[in-house]
């Protein structure tokens, strides 16, 4: 089996996802079997995943995998379906919740829910001595899937994933380290098979047992399994320490060392450890031969080198029309980035500042997500090249969209200042159409 | 359910693949991973290697979960803990090993404490509970709820006031293992000891009526509570007599907590008298102290009064090994201050151990015969206590009358007799049947 590993899938995806949901769909264009490897739990996580074109049962969340719940049928819970153990009760409504008391008034839990149809998202669930002690999580298929126990002072003590019985498959521990902070000491595993009982100190162990796992259920001697690392913190050591033999693929989706200099000393810490390790892994996967030869260069691997780009441009998009400037917005600039501070974005609004001075009729459209570091420091340092040169009325943030194609068929140029990129999908991307 | 011994070395649960398994010492072994500990499994005691319970253990050593083993070999509940260390959460699990049953540690004014225990899916619902005696409240309801022949006999009157509460049961009594009053010698006066209230004061309605061990209780509480009903039924028996068999040294015995209400001191002190006349006897003491203080001073006692080669205080012994030792003493003390019965006496009894007691209420005057089956002295008489227990040590004659009338006492108690003691009660396949008696009462 072939894995593509990434910790996350979010609704907001960035390039790391949109580079493995491409190569999903050129292994579905080539019949090509293949695993999407989720690690972080997300009780978010099978909506956004289908809506990508990866149906459950190519869809394995390491979670998921040890709670036995990869493929469930869908029942969202609502709060009629809750039983409090409680008689007597009666809720008020508020804007995300509903506040369950019993037939004393009391407080006997929070039901917070999401969407028009008041889908339970979770329960905060209070004793009858006005404790809160546990918050319950649903995910978005109706399954109550993590237990967070708290402790008398009101911070989380245990955490556990249940099986579908309710039992916990999968806890995390808090402990106050020596300044009396609570910090994660420890994951337990209960095998859902065999019922062995493991203890881990870190994530990355328990990443390694899950690994294993999979290796040994998937084992073939025919096709040996392929294990592609798309985000390296997830599993750049776990993949080193493997039980039994795979193929291991450490795929690098940005620059490994500073844009400008590939030589520079200090590297991209994402893959510091992974170019220290190079060896360890059977293959590295840059998107541009500038990078391959640029690894090869620096490092002399005998790990071998692909060159594989991410973009996938669709035949649709190939044969559609060239859309002529006629029909596009006179001065229209598009970028299609996080406003992340690798993006400098407020070099390319300073840019525009100076077209914008020229062409007054000039706007600039920033689509993505702001990257939260340091209070969102990036979409800060916009704005204040957006204040200094009075852009208000120029420069738009247009939010995150998933509708490149309109956004793109309706501009003249594209704008690209970021300082990292393996090979940079949005901007090539707006070629086809011109 | 069956018992299946779980040696702890074949614990399914421990990758052995992944960790060693150290024995430290016959209480526990130490699970291992890579040199460092990550769980314990601690021993059950009085087994060889038997699992009592199964720790999981941080990088810091902390315990973080721990599996609680039954007896019987089956895993019963699972523990989280607070940061402190103090026990978090509990989930009890049914045979197949799913979650039946939660209970929730958190502060209760102040103190951390169960705060909560929720049945899960109990007959397709949820049910919480605030306090362990609702949900007891809660088990006893169902339990009776399909028996319209069900009776409760509520034994441990800390409880009194959840049967209180049970709906539905054919009849309900009290049976009293203990004095009610705090002036048990004084019948009508004194108070009512608080543990009783319930049953004999605030509650007394929902009850049926009471069992008490003797006329002499049956007495005071019909004197105290004329519209009570009371009934006699002794809450001793035994199964047969046995021949006694004679000791190494003379020996006398005291069986009993070692509680203030048991005065063992003075049974220590009435030994010092008795080993000037028999010099070779030994007064053997077992049971248990309520605290270390209290075996502390004993042991100081002994040695003060030079009996340290006289007196033995013994632990705890189990129904099997006390028969050994009633088999082989020649005298059983009781310095009680007062008794409802005296269950020791009529064990002791059956294998013709006359009895040297205090006169105190109830059961002394009618276990004891002063002269019969042994000798009554009057309270805090030690003197005179030793008179007695020395000619039983030394005159050969009258311990063997003693002892055989003992003999003949127990016999009253023994199963087969005792609705021949307790119009109503009978036994049936061996076992007390006394649904009857209270049924009757109804």
């Amino acid at each position: 089996m072939i894995f593509f590993i990434n910790s996350i899938m979010q609704a907001n995806k960035s390039g790391i996802e949109f580079a493995q949901l491409k190569r999903i769909e050129l292994f579905n264009d080539h019949h090509e079997d293949y695993r999407l490897i989720v690690r972080d739990w997300d009780p978010k996580l099978h909506p956004v995943t289908r809506a990508a074109g990866v149906p459950d049962d190519k869809l394995i969340n390491m979670f998921e995998y040890f709670q036995d719940a990869m493929t469930l049928p869908d029942h969202p819970v609502h709060l009629a379906d809750l039983d409090f153990g409680v008689g007597g009760t009666h809720a008020t409504e508020e804007a995300t919740r509903f506040l369950v008391y019993n037939a004393q008034n009391q407080l006997v839990a929070r039901v917070n829910f999401t969407g028009d149809d008041q889908v339970v998202t979770s329960t905060e669930l209070f004793d009858g001595f006005g404790n809160l002690y546990r918050v319950d999580y649903y995910d978005t298929r109706g399954f109550r899937t993590l237990e967070q126990w708290y402790t008398p002072d009101n911070k989380i003590g245990t955490e556990a994933w249940l099986d579908v019985h309710g039992l916990p498959v999968v806890e995390k521990f808090y402990r106050p380290d020596n300044t009396g902070e609570l910090t994660a000491t420890g994951w337990r595993l209960t095998d859902r098979n065999d019922g062995k009982v493991y203890m881990f100190d870190t994530v990355e162990e328990l990443t390694l047992q899950f690994l294993n796992d999979l290796n040994a259920e998937y084992w073939s001697q025919e096709h040996p399994n392929i294990f592609v690392l798309d985000r390296g913190h997830v599993a750049d050591w776990g993949l080193l320490h493997l039980d039994r033999p795979a193929y291991t693929v450490n795929h690098l989706h940005n620059a490994h060392a500073s844009g400008q200099d590939p030589m520079a000393p200090i590297v991209n810490n994402n893959y510091e450890f992974t170019l220290n390790a190079i060896n360890g892994y059977d293959a590295i996967v840059s998107s541009t031969h500038k990078q391959s030869a640029d690894v090869e260069r620096r490092y002399h691997p005998t790990a071998k080198l692909f060159t594989i780009p991410v973009g996938v441009v669709p035949d649709r998009l190939l044969q559609a029309p060239r859309i002529p400037v006629s029909e596009r917005t006179f001065g229209k600039m598009v970028v299609f980035a996080r406003i992340a501070p690798e993006k400098q974005l407020d070099q390319l609004t300073k840019a525009f500042a100076q077209i914008h001075a020229a062409v007054p009729a000039a706007t600039l459209d920033l689509y993505g997500y702001a990257d939260n570091n340091n209070n969102y420091a990036a979409k800060r340092a916009v704005q204040r090249v957006i204040d200094a040169n009075h852009l208000g009325d120029a420069v738009t943030f247009k939010g995150y969209t998933t509708d490149v194609d309109t956004a793109e068929n309706d501009a003249m140029l594209y704008g690209l200042t970021s300082n990292m990129e393996a090979l940079t999908s949005p901007s090539w991307k707006p070629s086809p159409t011109g | 359910m069956p018992r299946r011994e779980q040696n702890l070395r074949l614990l399914p649960e421990v990758p052995l693949n992944k960790y060693h398994v150290d024995g430290v010492s016959a209480n526990y072994s130490v699970i291992k991973h890579a040199g460092r500990e990550v769980g314990r499994i601690n021993v059950l005691p009085a087994t060889v290697g038997l699992t009592m319970d199964v720790e999981s253990r941080d990088l810091r050593g902390n315990i973080v979960a721990r599996e609680n083993w039954d007896w019987r070999g089956f895993k019963s509940s699972q523990d989280h803990f607070h940061p402190d260390g103090s026990v978090a959460s509990r989930t009890y699990f049914n045979r197949q090993g799913r979650p039946v049953l939660e209970e929730v540690w958190m502060n209760v004014n102040g103190q951390l404490a169960p705060s909560m225990w929720e049945l899960l899916n109990y007959r397709g619902h949820n049910y919480r509970f605030n306090t362990e005696d609702q949900l007891f409240l809660f088990f006893l309801n169902e339990l009776i709820s399909k028996d319209d022949q069900a009776i409760l006999i509520s034994d441990r009157h800390t409880l009194d006031y959840v049967v209180a509460d049970v709906q539905g049961a054919k009849a309900k009594w009290g049976y009293l293992h203990g004095v009610h009053t705090d002036k048990p010698a004084t019948p009508g006066r004194g108070h009512i000891l608080n543990v009783y209230r319930t049953l004999l004061q605030d509650r007394a309605d929902a009850f049926d009526g009471v069992f008490v061990a003797t006329p002499e209780q049956q007495h005071e509480l019909q004197q105290r509570f004329p519209d009570m009903t009371v009934r006699v039924a002794p809450d001793t028996t035994v199964p047969t007599t046995y021949d006694h068999q004679a000791g190494a040294q003379p020996t006398v015995i005291f069986v009993g907590r070692f509680g203030p209400d048991k005065r063992p001191e003075q049974a220590i002190q009435m030994m010092a008298q008795v080993v000037q006349r028999v010099p070779n006897a030994q007064l053997h003491l077992y049971g248990y102290a309520p605290d270390d203080a209290t075996l502390a001073n004993l042991n100081r006692q002994i040695n003060k009064l030079g009996l340290k080669d006289h007196v033995i205080v013994g632990a705890y012994l189990s129904q099997r090994d006390l028969a050994h030792v009633y088999a082989t003493a020649d005298v059983i003390v009781q310095t009680s201050s007062s008794e409802s019965f005296g269950m020791n006496l009529v064990e002791a009894m059956s294998y013709g151990v006359p009895v040297v007691t205090y006169n105190v209420p109830y059961g002394a005057a009618n276990l004891v015969r002063n002269g019969d089956n042994g000798y009554v002295v009057p309270d805090n008489a030690t003197k005179q206590m030793a008179a007695k227990v020395s000619k039983l040590l030394t005159d050969k004659r009258d311990w063997s009358a003693k002892s055989a009338a003992a003999l003949a006492w127990a016999r009253e108690f023994t199963y087969g007799r005792d609705d021949q003691v307790v119009e109503g009660i009978t036994p049936i396949n061996g076992r007390w049947n006394i649904t009857q008696s209270v049924a009757s009462a109804n």
